[in-house]
This record gives C-alpha cells, structure tokens and sequence, in this order.
C-alpha cells in the first residue's frame, strides 16, 4: 500500500484516470493474497448459508438458525467489504462541490413565475381566493371530528368513580369472597375486587385494591379512619397515585407497600402516606367492616378518583 | 441432589404415617380436588387435563380448608392426642418428632442462645451487643427450619439488615432438632411441610406467580432491592422445601400466605419457582440474568452498536 | 456538462466483422439503450456512480443507522405475518407448558405462537428487537458524530431536523412496538404511557380517552399501535429517510480538512464500484450481527412475563433503554402535585415526561440556530471541525449527554442497589443529586480537556515523542521533541489540478461572496468560540 509513488497520494478527479493510473491500482500492495483471503472468505459464508438452509429444513434449535445466518452474512460481508477496501482502486478521488444557492438571476426570474403567472391571478380575484380558503378551513376544522373526537369516548366520570359501593363483598380474582377470620397477621391479598368486576379489565384497572392485615395496629390518626380497618385489615387501591402501576409490593416487618415501577413508598399503618419518592399522595383507603359471617365488605367506595392525578381531579 | 435427599428423609422421619395416611388420603381425594379447584384460576379450569369442577361443600365459615393451617383433609393425631401430620395429597405437614427435643435443646443453647436469650423470647443474657432479637415463641416448626436450614440463622452478624441466605451452619437434622425442641415451648402450626411435586400444574403456578411473588421477587425470579437496605432474596437454589415454608411462614419482609393460596396452589408455585424459575429454559440464547432490559440496552449498545462501530472502523478507513 | 467516463480498458481488437455485439454491456446493450431512451437515465445515473465518498470511520456511523433499519423492515414483515393485533381473549395451547390453559389475548397468544410455533419465528423476533435497540442506539452516536464536528452548520440545518425527527420518531416506534406483545411488561410501559397522557393539563383526560379508546386498558390501543407501528411511522421514517438521503447527494458529503481537502472538494472513494462494494458488505455485516445477537442473546422473552392483567406488576420493570432516560426523570422527580382551584395538575408525571423530553428535544431542534447565533458565524461549512477546537460545543454536548446518560442511569436505581448492596433510598438521593450535578462537571471538565489537547504539540496529536537525555549530574530529562514545522499551520490546500466544474470557474457576481468566502486559515491554537 505504500510501495506506490508519492503524488499517487494527492486525490485525482476521476475524469483522467486510466489503468496506468496509480490511483487506479488496487490499494493492497498483494492483491492476490487479499484475493485469496477473499474467496475463503466467500467460500466459508457459502458453506454457512448452505448449512442455514439446512438448519431450517431440518428444524433444529432456534439458535442455530441464527449462528448459521449470522455466519454467513458475516463472512460474505467482510469479504465483499474486504474487495472493495482493498482490491478496487485505492483513490483517493476529488469531486467539486457546486454552488449550492442559485444564481441572482435563476432567483428573479423563479420569483417572477410564482408572482406574476400565480400569485397576481388570485389577487385579482378575491372573491374565489376567500371561498376556497374559507371553504378549506372548515374541512379542516370538520376533518377534526373523525380524526379526534371518533377516536374514544368523552372521559365522562369514569375516572372519578370506581365500581366500590356500600356493602360491597371483597372477591379475589377468582370471584371468592374474602372471610376474615382466614387471614393471619401478616397476609396481604394482592389483588381484591368489588364482586362482579372480577372479570371487567377497565373496573380491575381503577378497582382493584390490596388487601393487607398488618401487625401494628391503632397506629392511624384520630377520624373517621378508625374504624376503616377492623381487625387490622387495610385495604388500599392497588393504582399508585404516581403512574398508575399496581402497588404489589408489600414489605411485612416495614409495614410499607412500595410502587415496582418507581419505587414510591407508602405507610401502610399512616393511611398510606408516601414517604418516599415521586407519589404525591397517599393511596385511597377502602373503608372495611366485616358483616356477622364473617366477610369483608367495604363500608363505602373510596370518597375520592384512584390512580394517577389527571386536571380533572378536585 | 440434596434437596431431594432431604426430602427423602423427612419422608423417612414420618414414613409409618405416610403409610397409614395413603388410604385416608385417597378417600379424601373428591373432597379436597373440589376445595382447590375452587381457588384456581379460571384460566386453568379450562384445560382439557384439568379434573372437572366439583362444587365444594359448605365448609364451617372460620377457616379455609386445605391453606396450610390445620383445618385439612388429613389429619394425624399421636398417642397423646397431640396432631402430628395435617395436609392432603399435595403438601404434608409434619410435626418434627419429640425425640429430637433434647438434642434440640442442647444445639439451641449452643448455637441461638446468646441472641434470642435462654428463654428464646428474644431478649437475651444483659451485655449482649445489638438489640431488636426476634421473639421466638410460638412461630410453629416451618418458621424455625426456614431460618436455619436456609443459612441465615445462626446469622454470621447481629447488625446487618438482613440476614442474606448462605450456606448452611447446621445439617438437617439439627435444624430439625432445634425445630422440636422450640416448637415444643409453645406448639404451633405451621409444620414442616412436604410438597409433592407429582403432577402439579405449573401454569396455576406461573399465574400465582405472577400474581403474588412477581412484585417483590421479579417475574424472573432474580430479585430486586426494597426500600432502605432490604432486599427480595433472589429464588435460584432455593430446595422446595423452603419454598413452601417461605410462603407458610413469611419471613422477615415476607407477607404470609397461609390463608391466600391453598395447599394445591401451594404445589403449583412451588413447582414453578423449582422447576422453571431456578431453571429458566432460555430458548432464544443467553438469559442476561434476568436483568430485563437494563442488561438488553447493555447487550445491544456494547455488543451491538459497539461491534458495528468498530466493523465501520474497518469498512470506512481507507486512508 | 464535459463528460466524465469511468477509465475503460483498452477495447481488444474484435475477431471480425461477424462478431457478437460488442459495447460494455455485451448482449442487454439493446436493452439498456432501449432503456435509456425512455428514461434517461445515464444523465443522471453519472452523477450518482460518481458521488464521492469519504475515507473516513466515522461516517459509517449512519450506515449502521441505515442498515439496521432494513433489517428492522425486513424482519417485521416476517412478524406481521404472525402477529395478530387484538385484545381478544383466547385459551394459549402451544407449546409453552407454564401458559398451557391460561386464558390471554390473541395479541400476546400469536406472540408466543410464532416465536415457538413458527419455524425461525423467534430468530425473527429477537432480531427485530435487537436490530431496534441498535438502530436507535447508531442514530444517536451518529447524531453525536454531527454535533460533535459541526456537520449541522449551514448548509446542513435542515437535514439535522429530518434525522432528529427520525430519532423521535424511531424512540416512538420502539416504545409503541414494544407495547404490542401486551405482556405483562409492556403492558406497564402502556399503563405509566396513559398516566403521562392524563397528566396533561386540561386535555388530558380527553386525550388518554382518544387514545386508548376509553377507559384504560380498554380494546383499541393493541389495534391502533399496531398500525401506527407497521404503516404510519415506518412510511413516515422512510419517506424522511428518502430526503435525508437526497439532501446528503445534494449538498455532498462533509469532510475533515487536510490532506488536499478543501470547502471546494470532496476527496474520499466513488460510489461505484468502491464505495458500493464496502457498504453492501456493510450491510451483510450489521445483518449477520443481529443474527447472531438474535442467536445467542435472548431478548424480552414474554412467555415468561405471561399475559398483561391490570393488576399484575413485576419488580425491575425497565423500559427498552432509549426510554430509560424518561423513566429515570420519574423516578428523581419529587413529588410536586399542584392542587388547588378545584383541578389537579400532576407536575410528578407532567413535567419530567412531557415537558422534560419537549425541552431536551427543543434545544435539538434549536441547536444549530443557537450556535449561529452565539457564534455570528453565517458561513457555509464543508469541512468539518475537530471537537477540541470548538471546546463550547463539545463541552455543551458532553454536558447533555451527562445528563441523558446519569438519567439513564437513574432508570435503574433498583438494580444498583440490590446489585451493589446499597440503600434503595440513598441511591435515589445520590441520582438525584448527580443528575443535577454531572452535567456542570461534564461541561467544565470537557472544556478543560479541550483546552489541554488543543496546547498539545503537534495540534494535539496524540503522539508526543519525547528525546530523553542524560545530565551532566547523572540524571534522565525527557524534553518534548521539537514540533514538526508542517503542522503548526493548516492551510487549505490547493486543489490538484484537472477539476473541471459544471459552472463557469468564476461563478457570477454575488455568489462568490455567498458560497466561496474564503476559509480561515485554522492555526492549532483557535480561540475558544
């Protein structure tokens, strides 16, 4: 590659350059060693390519299919690559850059067709020039409707309600409903619906709460609150009040529920205060009681939209 | 495998009674199939394989059958009255024999005393370093196998966070020993269960998974850290055997889930984490740890945009 | 137009006059001229053989881009054969024993069907996620390489926007293509997508609810994203992709000065046959490395995550890593929900995730108005800059980078600290703090370094050859070598001769001014700008 002469190296336009041209010789100073290299190079993707086809044919693991592939578009891309960086001329070549703008004149004389030959027509008829635009302005506005207010329903109250009424039997996802007295200190319920919405995406989406009976007890302020967990038994809506991802993650002895996505932190024992991280505030509490046989039921809904704030939200 | 030898033991250990349960268990077996199938996903009750739904009886309203505490199918009761063996055909849960009583009492003065105190309520001898010893009383035999036989107890520092799970300081039967003799303070459920893998239904089981041990351990299994210095244990190399006290006994952080998931679900998670979570099947190449994307976007800039940038390196330069 | 011609061999003398057809193109020489007398194409086509590429690494940056884009089309194809885009529930079946039974939608069901069930299907679909994560990942360190040389300068602004457009637009495709599986995973990344939706003040509401259709998760977005995934973006990355490439042929290429390179030439190798044979080799490359990725490296194995249900959640839940940067501004973010008036107003979720990458974006979109206007420099630029002789820039794109990669960083606060055995906490806080704090450091330490490598010897290159030297006391003292003269000073070079140019060699009055302002001659030490 440096065997050649030194003015080989400044670049040449390629109008003059012939076969004698240094710039024309391969850039290897071996070409047929590369050119060896090549063809094994080539030969070895052939045989890689043949054994892809026969990987698939055959259906063997997944895995070889894409060593095979992989193989053989390797080796034929570093081949081909191989033969143009080394056995093709070595250049190096000029090419002049032209005036990108256009000259004064080309610039008049656009700016006169547009002017003279478009623009003067319409303001000579003003009339026509304001219908159309005025007729396409109302296409567009109208085009809206389709385009927008057909793509859903109007949000309505739907997120401010949830399915949660007074005496509603807490169910789990099977649609079993939840008995007090099977619940040790300790156990949390991961996932609780009202009964009947078990099965409902959109009411499990808003619905849904975490059922934990937990060990310190009393610990929650003075209200109406009290009486929300009776036996120790919280229960919280499971939609973090960040982003809305499912607050699954209970920690026993920390009495916290923490949000996977974004590690918000909730006390369970304090009304689910966050206490750490980016929720602003605290889940919504289902008030509970449990009925003379021993299920739990909700005392009321939440008194309040779960999940994440939205401008709606009072 | 160990695991497997342990089991074999245990079995050994409560060997006349499994023998004298077998019939009892069969008889039971309509009685309980209609109880678990009630608390499965439905999802699975609609497999060609699954035993058809039988409306389970009017159960009395204060306990829920067949969910690890006592109320079960089988029952097994000793000369003395005291009840030895409680479950069904999925999980056995035995009461570690009173003969051990006395080596346990020995291994507990010797190995737990100094922390947990002579009276293994938690407070210890004065002048003990460290505070905040777990009263120990009344847990039932799984809570007290759970800790020792997974490595944690007796724990190597008294002022970590949180014990991490390590090989384990005490064999098998000793952890048993000291099960008896603790549980013999003050009995209580659970016991040691056994879990018989045979014929579990690992789709109930990925589906508990997902819905019970994916917010803490990750849905691979692996994981993750909670708030302040505690941490979800990863679940590889954990024996099915603590699986299932995990679960019946929660640990530490750990929720509870006796109640939650009955002894069939019990089964089916537990075949789940040993068969799949500790053995991922990673059909399309190398698991990248079950980091998820993080160890992806890692994967794809370094080896991925990285090799090519320096494959661009060899196509560009010519110079 | 004087005609250029490709160097021919000499012809060989011809057997005969009864000889076959002679002329380049043997016996389709019929057929191309036919060809050609309809289309004209050897006018145009001259000038797209010849287009001259330069030699240089760091404009293969693109082709990775490029490249890594066909694969993502020709693989998606594959998955779009298979893939069924509803929310329709169905009863998985396959082969996948820990689903068997489980009732989930047709979306997720064809996913895991045709990554198990279809032959190749899952080489397919690891390929076309990989291929995702490289070709955004090559637009970014492509877009570095621009910035970094000033190659956005006029005349260039424009296709700076289209590539940035298509950076946002690729983002959006992979978010939106990662949505499709509806797995338990990607169902989230929907799930947190809606939160940012609704936290748009005023519309926000209305806007989730066009979007999904109604209530979250409701049965329209798998559909919609669909489409938006397989026509919309796509049709609208290679129509813009089509421009780029057009307006790269229109304004040629850029190029680092010296070595006979000038504002007024491009000097590198010709589209044909060199240029032609290494990208096409280029292309078989980055084809046969995602392959292998897809061979060796699983990716986003959703028969594990099983069928997304609102209520499911799994730990370390991370998005694909070009949207880590946003998930790492919502987890820092502190909780500053503004309440009051009777209305809400989520700044946690609005303002890290809407209004943060609108900001970040913005300055993109602005950059190369805002460093004509910092500099007055109104100049049309060919040759490209050394990032140490603009330290202002650099340092600005390093501090940018420093602040996307420590966001980056902080989309995996949980992962560092279980991996690390430190506080979930206190790691929070540090990313906080860091987050703030790197882009300074990144920006003065940049500038210093540029600084530094610019008083180097020899303009900085890296080679420093220093003459070590006995004392007469007995000690060794290493003094740089003297600079060598040629490199103190870099003048533009004179052109070789035998240029012959389209126009006239003096272009008319005014252009000169324009176009051909002479360039300044560029000493090793420039001041900082």
């Amino acid at each position: 590659m440096t065997d050649l002469p030194e003015e080989s190296r400044t670049p040449v336009s390629l109008t003059p350059a012939s076969w004698n041209d240094p710039h024309m010789q391969p850039a290897s100073a071996h070409p047929e060693h590369v050119e060896r290299v090549i063809a094994a190079l080539f030969a070895a993707g052939l045989v890689a390519f043949a054994a892809f086809g026969a990987a698939y044919w055959q259906n063997w693991a997944p895995w070889t299919l894409g060593a095979t592939l992989g193989a053989g578009m390797v080796l034929v891309g570093a081949g081909l690559t191989a033969w143009g960086k080394y056995l093709m001329p070595r250049g190096p070549f000029v090419e002049d850059r032209h005036v990108l703008g256009s000259t004064p004149e080309e610039v008049e004389a656009f700016n006169n067709a547009l002017v003279e030959r478009g623009a003067t027509p319409v303001r000579r008829r003003k009339l026509l020039g304001g219908l159309l635009a005025g007729g396409l302005g109302v296409f567009s506005i109208v085009a809206l409707f389709p385009l927008v207010r057909s793509m859903g329903p109007l949000p309505g109250n739907t997120l401010q309600t949830t399915n949660w009424r007074r005496g509603s039997y807490l169910v789990d996802r099977a649609g079993r409903r939840l008995r007090a007295s099977e619940y040790g200190v300790g156990s949390v319920v991961s996932s609780v619906f009202p009964e009947g919405f078990e099965d409902d995406e959109e009411a499990q989406a808003t619905d849904v709460v975490i059922l934990i009976r937990a060990a310190k007890q009393g610990l929650q302020t003075s209200g109406p609150r009290q009486t929300w967990a009776p036996a120790g038994f919280y229960a919280y809506s499971k939609m973090c009040t960040h982003a809305g991802c499912p607050v699954g993650l209970y920690e026993r002895e920390a009495v916290l529920l923490i949000c996977p996505c974004h590690q918000s932190m909730f006390d369970v024992a304090d009304g689910a205060i966050p206490v750490f991280g980016p929720a602003p505030r605290p889940l919504p509490q289902l008030p509970l009681y449990i009925d003379a046989r021993g299920f739990l039921r909700s005392q009321s809904g939440f008194g309040q939209p779960t999940g994440p704030g939205f401008w709606e939200r009072a | 495998m160990d695991q497997t030898r342990a089991q074999r033991r245990r079995a050994l250990l409560a060997g006349s009674l499994i023998g004298a349960t077998v019939v009892l268990s069969t008889l039971s077996f309509a009685a309980s199939a209609g109880a678990q199938g009630h608390g499965t996903h439905r999802a699975t009750t609609t497999t060609t394989t699954a035993p058809p739904r039988i409306i389970p009886p009017p159960r009395p309203p204060y306990l829920r059958a067949n969910a690890g505490m006592a109320f079960s199918t089988l029952l097994q009761f000793n000369s003395k009255g005291q009840l030895v063996v409680y479950g069904n055909r999925y999980v056995k849960y035995y009461l570690p024999p009173d003969a051990l009583i006395p080596i346990g009492e020995a291994l507990y003065a010797q190995n737990c005393q100094a922390c947990h105190g002579v009276l293994a309520n938690g407070v210890p001898p004065p002048g003990t370093p460290g505070k905040g010893f777990p009263n120990l009383i009344g847990l039932g035999p799984a809570t007290y196998d759970f800790w020792i036989e997974s490595g944690r107890m007796p724990a190597a520092s008294t002022t970590v966070t949180q014990a991490p799970r390590g090989p384990a300081k005490l064999n098998h039967m000793q952890a048993i020993a000291i099960s008896a003799y603790l549980n013999s303070l003050q009995p209580a459920t659970p016991y040691l269960p056994y879990v018989n893998l045979k014929g579990a239904d690992l789709s109930d089981g990925a589906a508990l998974f997902a819905l019970n041990c994916a917010a803490c351990h990750t849905i691979t299994g692996d994981g993750d850290a909670l708030a302040y210095k505690t941490f979800a244990p990863s679940m590889r190399n954990v024996p099915a055997t603590q699986v299932a006290e995990a679960l019946r006994t929660g640990p530490a952080n750990m929720p509870v889930f006796t109640g939650n998931l009955t002894d069939r679900q019990l089964r089916d998670v537990v075949a789940y984490v040993t068969e799949r979570i500790e053995h991922p099947q990673n059909p399309g190449g190398i698991g990248l740890g079950g980091l998820g994307p993080v160890g992806e976007g890692f994967i794809g800039l370094a080896l991925g945009v990285g090799l090519l940038a320096l494959l661009g390196f060899w196509v560009g330069d010519r110079t | 137009m004087s005609p250029l011609r490709m160097p021919t061999r000499p012809k060989k003398p011809t057997a005969g006059p009864a000889a076959k057809p002679t002329g380049p193109y043997g016996r389709f020489g019929k057929a191309v001229e036919e060809l050609d007398e309809r289309l004209g194409f050897a006018k145009g086509g001259r000038v797209f053989l010849d287009k001259i590429f330069p030699d240089h690494w760091s404009f293969m940056l693109g082709e990775i881009a490029l490249y890594s884009f066909v694969v993502l089309l020709a693989t998606g194809v594959f998955l779009t054969l298979y893939y069924i885009p509803s929310t329709g529930t169905t009863i998985y079946h396959g082969a996948y024993l820990p689903l068997r039974g489980q009732r989930v939608s047709e979306a997720y069901d064809s996913t895991v069907n045709l990554s198990f069930a279809v032959r190749g299907g899952l080489l397919m679909r690891q390929m076309h996620h990989w291929a995702c994560d490289i070709f955004v990942g090559a637009i970014v360190i492509h877009m570095a390489r621009v910035f970094f040389t000033g190659a956005f300068r006029k005349p260039r602004e424009l296709n700076w926007t289209i590539g940035l457009t298509m950076l946002v637009l690729a983002i959006l495709e992979g978010f939106i293509g990662y949505s499709l599986p509806d797995d338990l995973i990607s169902g989230t990344g929907l799930r947190i997508a809606y939160a940012i939706t609704l936290s748009v003040p005023v519309v926000g509401s209305y806007l989730a609810s066009f979007l999904f259709g109604g209530p979250f998760p409701g049965n329209a977005v798998i559909p919609r994203f669909y489409t938006i995934h397989v026509l919309i973006v796509p049709a609208v990355l290679v129509g813009l992709l089509t421009f780029h490439l057009i307006l790269l042929v229109r304004q040629k290429h850029t190029q680092f000065p010296g070595g006979g390179r000038t504002e007024h030439n491009v000097v590198g190798s010709p589209m044909f046959p060199v240029f032609m044979a290494k990208t096409t080799g280029f292309l078989f490359m980055i084809t046969g490395v995602t392959a292998l990725l897809g061979a060796f490296f699983q990716i986003n194995p959703v028969w594990q995550f099983g069928q997304y249900v609102p209520y499911n959640i799994s730990y370390a839940v991370q998005p694909d890593w070009y949207m880590g940067w946003l998930d790492g501004a919502l987890r820092i973010m502190p909780s500053w929900e503004f309440v009051g008036f009777g209305h809400t107003i989520p700044f946690e979720v609005f303002l890290p995730a809407a209004v943060f990458p609108g900001i970040i974006f913005g300055i993109c979109y602005l950059w190369p108005s805002i460093e004509r206007w910092y500099t007055k420099d109104a100049l049309t630029h060919h040759l490209l800059d050394r990032p140490r002789d603009r330290p202002k820039r650099t340092a600005a794109g390093a501090a940018m980078l420093g602040l996307l990669g420590m966001l980056f960083v902080a989309s995996s606060t949980d992962v560092l600290a279980n991996f690390f055995h430190l506080s979930l906490n206190s790691v929070l806080v540090a990313m906080r703090v860091l987050v703030v704090v790197t882009p300074f450091v990144a920006y003065f330490v940049t500038y210093k370094i540029c600084g530094e490598l610019q008083a180097l010897p020899e303009g900085g290159k890296r080679k420093v050859v220093n003459i070590v030297s006995l004392t007469p006391e007995g000690a060794y003292v290493a003094t740089p070598a003297p600079r060598t003269p040629g490199h103190v000073e870099l003048e533009p070079e004179v052109v070789p001769a035998m240029i012959e140019l389209d126009e006239p060699a003096a272009p008319p009055n005014g252009a000169a001014e324009r176009e051909d302002a002479p360039v300044p001659a560029r000493s090793v030490r420039t001041a900082p700008r």
